[in-house]
């Protein structure tokens, strides 16, 4: 009996022992969320929108398009720094001729796929040949075609001359001409890039692994698991340990999660409103085009000087984000005469200039007519919605009565052409300089809101023909502001940028993100650019 | 039964039901009014006060930009009220028209409109709701279509059983050997029958109609987001739970189900007073 008694007493004081063992480790391991014991690889979760539908194949829009990044499995020519201007990837070389109608690229002769295939001028002609007929996404007309001269040098024959054909480059992954399939290779790329795709469950996850044979420095983190999932649900899995670095926006800002730091990067992610610059008529197709308001270059300027950024995004993003005063922003093509001042008072001033007098109801008057901006925003996007109401209420305060309405991306471009809509742009090329001001062929107005200027065209013109990168980025410049003429304050201001978006990032304490470039457009990929440069540091907290 | 319910307040069991008809009719005309009258109001948005969780000077809250969830759900409520009193007249005019159409013109008519019925219950209410809303380019116009061409053949089938079996009655068979006309039948002699089933039918519409409105535009396919509409504010709500934020959802929901069963309530009592059988219980 009292043998007995003495064995349930062991056993109880072993069981209590063990489970206090059980939970002295689990609230160990739990404060200590950065401590892992496997520090070579990572999770990362992105949002459901980031997974590419057509799979990994560049010419369906991986790594291009909207939302450009570095395609990871596959190399490019050449690569964006981190201050945005051109570094070289696969190339070791590269020019233009003088017309600037043809270029050549020399490339590296020791690079193969992940199948054991050397990678030659003829894989790198094939791909630009490709994704010229095939690609949806993004603008292949200036190139003629691409030829192989010799194993490692290839021409790219140009039908019009595009000194910024470099950042194009930097966008297109190379694939094997000898195992492309365009029906098979998106969900099964082979590529010469830091990373394999090692698994992809559709709608879920994506395994990369490191490519063991990779010409340049060796990846450190050996594998990376991309989760998709919605802000919520990254963020639930931020609190329950189950990711690494999670993406998330200003809206959790203010919420703490144990054994996590908040992480902003900087972006030329930009909100802004176009200000249709002239008058209102109807277009063949029915369209109304143009707005009588903002036809009045003094009210642009007005607006422009009129709006406190810095309010903006203390009130709407939680102040995650920096003052926008061009859709570039900080990038190598940025004019800084585009930066204003907030002047309310100087804002009034050219209101009563330009005939907008202030009512009796606090809303001004011209001959009879109210001052009204109807603002337009993407329906479900909580922050342009907010920018939006925000942006209304300080116009308000200027006199100018606003009402804010959702629309939908199927109605919106052309709504668009009549009242001013939040957009959001912010692409590693100056390309969307010209695709937002320069003048359309037939049409003779930019192509998302009523806007025209020769001298602004030719500057733009002059950049694309530029023999050199370099000079162009200066034409680009004298494009936003010339001394006389331009897109900003003193010029035709048929934009006005509002806010650049910080990007906002869960990231577990000890892992080490490697510096980010300044992100593009878009919360998604861009984040792992640089994945394999990522590490842990020896203990979870220093 | 008809004994028992005078000791509460010396009412009769009709008397009750119409105090309870006037009193539920007082609430949804007065949230209806109030709604239209802070419209403007609903939509206004200070970003000094976000977040707020619900207190003295906001009962229900505020929200990412400081609108008054109160007012907000109020405005909203009263929008599916105005939108729910369009579309179940919509629907019920047409259930009307139809199921009489189907039950007095003939065997061929009879069987268009029965495949019809038949054809637009095999589809998924929220399906078609959807798929016309779009259709009508979203937005208040988009919803009502959406949901009042979706909704009206329950009624019409009950109302043409009703008619087809009205049609044998002596009464109706003497009037027609009497010689009086088809039109005069169905006014004089059906209408009349038909009228209880008719305005339970047509109050019973509402709840389906106006959750039928939310739910189309919680999923992004109704009402535009500026518009204060419950199913906007439900839909808002959902990216702020996992933050803490449970008045957005709560409160707003909760007064979408009170209004809903005061209306499930509304037809109910109606009947019991309409219905002969239950008149003078």
């Amino acid at each position: 009996m009292m043998k007995k008694r003495l064995i349930s007493g062991l056993l109880t004081v072993a069981l209590g022992a063990g489970l206090l063992a059980g939970c002295g480790g689990s609230s160990s391991s739990g404060q200590e969320g950065g401590d892992r014991q496997d520090t070579s690889s990572v999770v990362v979760a992105m949002g459901p929108t980031s997974e590419p539908e057509a799979g990994f194949d560049p010419a369906y829009g991986w790594g291009a398009g909207e939302h450009v990044h570095e395609p990871l499995i596959q190399s490019t020519l050449t690569v964006t720094n981190t201050d945005l201007t051109i570094g070289c990837d696969l190339a070791t070389e590269y020019g233009a001729s003088e017309d600037g109608l043809t270029w050549t690229v020399k490339i590296r002769d020791d690079v193969s796929f992940t199948d054991g295939e050397p990678l030659t001028a003829e894989d790198v002609a094939f791909t630009y040949n490709t994704v010229k007929e095939e690609s949806t996404v993004n603008d292949f007309t200036m190139l003629d075609y691409a030829e192989a001269v010799d194993d490692t040098t290839v021409l790219f024959h140009m039908t019009r001359a595009f000194s910024i054909w470099p950042y194009t480059m930097a966008v297109v992954g190379i694939v094997p001409e000898h195992a492309y399939d365009s029906a098979t290779y998106g969900s099964n790329p082979i590529g010469s890039g830091r990373y394999i795709l090692k698994q992809w469950d559709r709608g879920q996850q994506v395994i990369l692994e490191a490519n063991p044979d990779y010409y340049g420095e060796a990846p450190k983190m050996k594998r990376v698991t991309i989760l998709f999932m919605e802000e919520d649900a990254a963020f639930l899995a931020a609190k329950a340990g189950e990711v690494d670095l999670a993406y998330t926006s200003a809206t959790y800002s203010d919420q703490q999660v144990e054994g996590y730091n908040l992480a902003s990067y900087a972006s030329v992610d930009n909100r802004g409103f176009n200000l249709p610059a002239a008058g209102a008529t109807t277009d063949q197709e029915g369209r109304t085009v143009g707005n009588d308001f903002t036809a009045d270059v003094l009210v642009r300027r007005a607006i422009n000087i009129g709006v406190d950024r810095q309010e903006m995004i203390d009130h709407v993003l939680n102040g995650y984000g920096s003052p926008a005063y061009s859709v570039c922003d900080q990038l190598p093509w940025y004019n800084e005469a585009s930066q204003v001042e907030y002047d309310p008072e100087e804002a009034a001033a050219l209101l009563d200039q330009a005939g907008w007098t202030m009512g009796e109801d606090g809303v001004r008057e011209k001959d009879g007519q109210k001052a009204e901006l109807h603002l337009l925003y993407s329906t479900g996007d909580s922050v342009r919605q907010a920018l939006a109401a925000d942006f209304a209420g300080q116009m308000e305060e200027l006199g100018i009565s606003c009402t804010t309405e959702g629309v939908g991306w199927d109605t919106a471009y052309d709504r668009a052409l009549a009242d001013p809509l939040l957009w959001g742009w912010g692409a590693h090329t100056p390309m969307e300089l010209y695709n937002i001001y320069h003048t359309m062929e037939g049409t003779g107005t930019a192509q998302y809101s009523p806007y025209s200027n020769e001298t602004v065209d030719t500057y733009m013109d002059q950049a694309l023909a530029s023999p050199d990168l370099e000079s162009s980025y200066e034409l680009w410049q004298k494009a936003q502001w010339d001394g006389s003429a331009g897109v900003t304050q003193e010029g035709d201001i048929p934009w006005v940028w509002l806010v650049n978006i910080d990007h906002l990032y869960w990231v577990r304490d000890g892992l080490q993100v490697a510096e980010q470039k300044v992100h593009p457009h878009g919360h998604g990929w861009s984040v792992v650019n640089n994945v394999d440069q990522w590490t842990w540091s020896q203990s979870g907290k220093d | 039964m008809t004994g028992k319910s005078r000791s509460c307040f010396f009412l009769n069991r009709r008397q009750s039901t119409l105090l309870f008809l006037l009193v539920s009719l007082v609430i949804l005309a007065g949230i209806t009014v109030a709604g239209v009258l802070l419209e403007e109001q609903a939509a206004v948005t200070d970003f000094t006060r976000t977040n707020l969780a619900p207190g003295r000077a906001f009962w229900f809250g505020t929200d990412w930009m400081g609108r008054d969830m109160f007012i907000r759900t109020i405005a909203g409520l009263s929008l599916s009220i105005r939108i729910g009193v369009l579309t179940a007249a919509v629907s019920a005019a047409a259930a009307l028209v139809l199921g009489t159409a189907a039950a007095t013109l003939g065997r061929r008519a009879d069987s268009v409109i029965s495949w019809c019925i038949d054809l637009v219950m095999g589809i998924p209410h929220i399906l078609l709701v959807m798929l016309i809303s779009i259709a009508c380019g979203r937005g208040f116009a988009g919803v009502v279509a959406g949901v009042s061409l979706s909704h009206w053949p329950s009624l019409a089938r009950v109302i043409r059983g009703e008619v087809l079996q009205l049609r044998n009655t002596p009464y109706i068979l003497v009037a027609e050997k009497l010689g009086v006309s088809k039109l005069q039948i169905a006014g004089r002699h059906m209408l009349p029958h038909l009228f209880p089933q008719f305005l339970t039918g047509l109050i019973l519409l509402f709840p389906h109609a106006i959750l039928h409105e939310a739910s189309v535009t919680f999923l992004g396919f109704g009402l535009s987001s500026e518009q204060p509409a419950i199913g906007v504010i439900l839909s808002e709500s959902m990216q702020y739970l996992t933050t803490g934020r449970w008045w957005l959802a709560l409160f707003p929901g909760l007064s979408l189900v009170l209004v809903v069963g005061l209306f499930a309530l509304l037809g109910e009592r109606v009947r019991y007073l309409l219905d002969p059988s239950s008149v003078h219980e």
